[in-house]
């Protein structure tokens, strides 16, 4: 009895929540087609392809521009992911002076507004040579992402600790053979969640590639960005849907990847069914 | 073994997503430097600029523009001087925060060779020696076809522009409203306070400093303070405000009628737009003339929907195109402002995105005439001559933040 | 020998990037106190900054600022921790419901403003609903939710996205314990929610403290947001700050840097509390190896 009260609760909850979510995403997916929706009507009235055709006609710019934006935003999601293991296993795994102080540094981007970096760091990249280079942008991205990826990556090192791989080092593996065999496995699904939430991180980032850029680097979002604040709502409308689109389907593929990865259905440690 | 094999993946991703995204980064080599433009003549820069290409730096939020620009423009500019042209959408106050950086970083090739500027922007990059020039007098079509003593052309909101940049395009503030909805169009201030009143809740403008906005406040301060004595004001804050206080005085006014009671105004013209669009409110304005009528054959307004101006004029002004100090190809940059001020490109611009042409029509010749004339402007708005018979200068940019200010502080939400 | 130089080998490239980012961010102090080189700004002064703060309207926009940014924050995480803890004990944290949940994280804030206008405007669905139903008889009646001082509207967008990063960051982390000790106190007798209450939640406090963290500092001081739902009057910080930016003479560029410096002085402020609060778990967690 107590079961079922609860049960319904949670769907309701559930519901709730996903109603929050999916409606807004159709009313998306309604104003790609119209061109006219005055107070009071409940449907608009006057609809047109014009966004659509504005896609069709921008084809093969916008492939080229989608696809190198996704390259950029994965090797950031990758480096994010790499580094953020490095780092996480430093501090919560080796004794040194100065932990506390690292630890607070690696966070610190999180407190500062990325407007303010891209800001103050532009013309020490212009000096540096990096400005208008994607290796410029791609740091700059990583910069901004990899606090997320030492957090997720922290916490999840944390929880599964190191006697697993202690234990294959005292067998005889050599250590990387034994992080690989033992804890990389069981990282694996929070591996995959610093490498999502650094790639979206990238992606989403305006105001920062325009800084570093410089107009020379395009992403995806800065074809995207000046639509959005100009007005034209269809033609907003079916760029976000293009970004979101495309955004789950490299997440998809991330999965996928992070699955042929995991030996022993590491996921054990973050299930609960 | 296998985290070797994993790692060296890795390397040759990240190595081949830099050379497969280098298509979108421009290769630095390709940028001449064209050290010498001042002595070349205009045939000489043709062939310099061959095979090069020019980036064009600007608001890339009109997508009817940018399409133009792309499928127009561009493939006229390959054929004719086989030059590639290179749109980089970009707003205003980034191109010269980006433009200012290379420059002190003594950055001499340039990424931006073009820009779309105008105002007050355009008065802060001459007066910081971020621009090149003067160059209008090396561009043929400049000479054939542009009134060079034209205050349009000489002056950018009040400041001389003295050649280092050159006309684009015309735009005028006007108003726009649903005559089928408010058959009545005020035609001046009086008018306009009638016309809130009866409608209240239902007009409003953009926020300052939208540029629309901005642009209105100017309109009305026109309207009550009269034009003349702001053309050469002194740029001081205490002056202006005593000047533009009977106007600041008349908004207050407006306020109660307004839409949400004055309290807060739409954050941009466009946000306006889709408000007057959604019938949320009866009144929109616009420096784009004639974009009702490309509104209304897309189906965003009613078929009734109709511009107007104030009897008194409305202001207009001129955006240019701009060279920047330090691009690396200043000679295809102004092979390319100077196709831009061909007949031929100014009037298909005319024809498909309705933009108000820079040249002299007296300077035409018959058949050229005819491809200006010819074009049907569509429905809903003022014939041209009207339109610029009745048309206002730009008071000095130095004056526009500080009204922006003064508004904010004596209208917003009083 | 080795497990000494380790650390430091491993900790290379995430110091290297740690310089770039103290380079950016004390550029960008400098550039607050006056000095921009490319400008001609050469004597450092604290003239902006005192400038900035007498600003008649600079309370009301600290206030503003700080009100959205701790009301969506603290909804934020109540509500995400609220209904992770709601699916860890119903035990239901997989599938599609759950990726569903998670998808404004993905959102751009510019698309996530767009929603909110699309419903909850005077001319959105909500209000056109209304008018359906009878419930309002003009436009105007409907409340005005975006555009108002409360900043209600931005309140709601930040909820919007934050509710599911909060649930995203947190429910790996609850899952685990909840199944794990959780598992065993409730074999020893306690209630689901007993357990949830005094197990589960002190154990994630930290990972809960530092969700709230991030998007209390990210609330402070995005811009995009305020501008696009806010007020006329008054302003968001980070829209000031913006506006300064965008200025047209690029001598106001201190007026802007200064403002983001007080945005940075509060931001620090916060995390300096929260390092204080985590200071004792990192010591811990190493101290058991």
């Amino acid at each position: 009895m107590k079961n079922k009260r609860k049960s319904i609760f949670i769907s309701i909850t559930q519901f709730v929540l996903l109603a929050a979510i999916l409606v807004p995403a159709v009313t998306l997916l309604l104003w790609i087609f119209t061109e006219r929706w005055t107070w009071p009507d409940l449907a608009p009235q006057v609809f047109s392809k014009r966004a659509i055709f504005e896609i069709a006609g921008r084809k093969k710019e916008l492939l080229q521009i989608l696809w190198s934006s996704i390259l950029i935003s994965t090797v950031v999601a990758v480096l994010s992911a790499v580094i953020g293991i490095m780092t996480a296993r430093a501090i919560l795994l080796y004794r040194f002076p100065g932990k506390q102080v690292v630890y607070f540094f690696t966070i610190l981007p999180f407190m500062v507004p990325a407007t303010v970096f891209a800001m103050g760091i532009q013309i020490t990249f212009i000096k540096m040579g990096l400005n208008n280079r994607i290796t410029g942008v791609i740091i700059a991205h990583l910069i901004c992402s990899l606090p997320y990826a030492v957090r997720l990556i922290m916490d999840g090192t944390a929880a599964v600790g190191s006697r697993l791989e202690e234990q294959a080092r005292v067998l005889g593996a050599s250590p990387f053979k034994a992080f690989y065999k033992t804890s990389l496995p069981m990282l694996m699904p929070v591996i995959l969640s610093a490498v999502s939430m650094s790639y979206i991180v990238s992606f989403s980032q305006y105001f920062l590639t325009l800084m570093i850029g410089g107009g020379n680097v395009k992403t995806f979002t800065i074809l995207m960005v000046p639509y959005l604040q100009s007005g034209n709502r269809n033609i907003a409308c079916i760029y976000s849907t293009l970004f979101l689109g495309v955004t789950l389907l490299v997440f998809g593929v991330f999965e996928w990847a992070a699955g042929r990865f995991m030996k022993h259905g590491g996921g054990e440690f973050y299930t609960s069914e | 073994m296998k985290k070797r094999i994993s790692a060296a993946l890795l390397a040759v991703t990240i190595a081949f997503s830099m050379t497969a995204c280098g298509n979108n980064e421009r290769p630095k080599e390709e940028n001449k430097t064209a050290s010498v433009t001042e002595e070349m003549s205009f045939e000489t820069m043709k062939e310099e600029a061959k095979g090069t290409t020019v980036t064009f730096y600007g608001w890339g939020g009109d997508e009817k523009l940018n399409e133009w620009l792309d499928n127009t423009f561009a493939p006229a500019m390959k054929e004719t001087y086989d030059i590639t042209m290179e749109r980089v959408p970009m707003d205003i106050d980034q191109v010269l925060s980006q433009l200012s950086g290379e420059i002190q970083a003594g950055e001499k090739n340039g990424s931006i060779d073009m820009i779309w500027i105008n105002g007050e922007n355009f008065r802060s990059a001459k007066e910081n020696n971020m621009l090149y020039g003067p160059f209008v007098d090396k561009l043929p079509n400049f000479q054939d076809y542009v009134d060079a003593k034209s205050k349009d052309v000489t002056l950018d909101f009040a400041y001389p522009i003295e050649g280092f940049e050159a006309p684009y395009g015309k735009a005028q503030i006007v108003m726009i409203a649903d005559t089928a909805v408010t058959p009545d169009m005020p035609k001046n201030a009086e008018d306009f306070k009638e016309f809130v009143r009866k409608y209240p809740g239902k007009v409003t403008y953009p926020a300052l400093p939208d540029f629309t906005g901005s642009a209105f406040v100017r309109n009305i301060i026109y309207e009550i303070c009269g034009y003349e004595q702001f053309l050469d004001m002194k740029g001081d804050k205490e002056t202006v405000k005593a000047a533009v206080e009977p106007a600041m005085a008349y908004l207050r006014e407006l306020n109660p009628y307004l839409w949400n009671e004055g309290k807060t105004f739409p954050d941009s013209s466009t946000t306006l737009d889709n408000m007057f669009s959604d019938g949320e409110v009866v009144l929109n304005m616009t420096y784009d003339a004639y974009g009702t009528a490309v509104k209304i054959a897309d189906g965003a307004y009613t078929q009734t929907t109709q511009s107007f101006q104030f009897e008194k004029g409305t202001i207009g002004n001129t955006n240019f195109m701009a060279i920047a100090a330090n691009s690396g190809n200043k000679a295809g940059a102004m092979v390319a402002i100077n196709e831009m001020l061909s007949p031929e490109i100014q009037a298909d611009r005319y024809d498909t995105l309705k933009v108000i042409p820079v040249l002299d029509n007296s300077k035409l010749s018959k058949e050229q005439k005819a491809s200006f004339d010819g074009v049907d402007l569509g429905k809903g708005t003022i014939p041209q001559d009207e339109l610029l018979s009745k048309r206002l200068p730009e008071m000095p940019a130095e004056l526009v933040p500080m009204i922006e200010e003064i508004w904010t502080e004596e209208v917003a939400g009083k | 020998m080795k497990d000494k130089l380790m650390p430091y080998v491993l900790l290379a490239p995430q110091i290297l990037l740690t310089l770039l980012f103290m380079i950016g961010l004390v550029t960008g102090i400098t550039q607050s106190l006056g000095v921009i080189p490319a400008f001609g700004l050469k004597k450092p002064t604290l003239l902006y900054y005192k400038e900035v703060l007498s600003r008649p309207d600079m309370m009301r926009s600290v206030l503003y600022s700080l009100r959205i940014a701790l009301f969506s924050s603290v909804l934020a995480t109540a509500g995400g921790v609220f209904f992770c803890g709601v699916c860890v004990m119903g035990k239901k944290t997989q599938g599609a419901v759950m990726r569903i949940i998670q998808l404004p994280i993905i959102v751009p804030h510019v698309v996530t403003a767009l929603f909110i206008i699309n419903i909850f405007s005077r001319n959105g669905i909500l209000a056109r609903a209304a008018y359906a139903l009878g419930m309002i008889q003009e436009q105007q009646q409907f409340p005005m939710l975006i555009y108002d001082p409360h900043g209600i509207g931005i309140i709601m967008a930040y909820l919007w996205k934050e509710i599911p990063f909060i649930i995203y960051f947190v429910i790996a982390l609850m899952a685990n314990i909840n199944g794990s000790l959780g598992e065993a106190a409730t074999n020893l007798g306690a209630k689901t929610w007993t357990v949830f209450w005094r197990v589960t939640l002190p154990l994630c406090r930290n990972t809960i403290i530092s969700g709230f963290l991030i998007i209390f500092v990210f609330a402070l001081g995005a811009y995009e947001l305020p501008l696009l739902l806010g007020a006329t009057v008054p302003k968001a910080l980070p829209v000031l700050a913006y506006q300064e930016y965008i200025h047209p003479d690029l001598r106001n560029r201190p007026y802007a840097m200064a403002l983001n410096g007080i945005i940075i002085a509060i931001s620090l402020i916060s995390s300096l509390l929260y390092f204080l609060m985590m200071r004792k778990s990192v010591k811990c967690l190493t101290e058991e190896q």
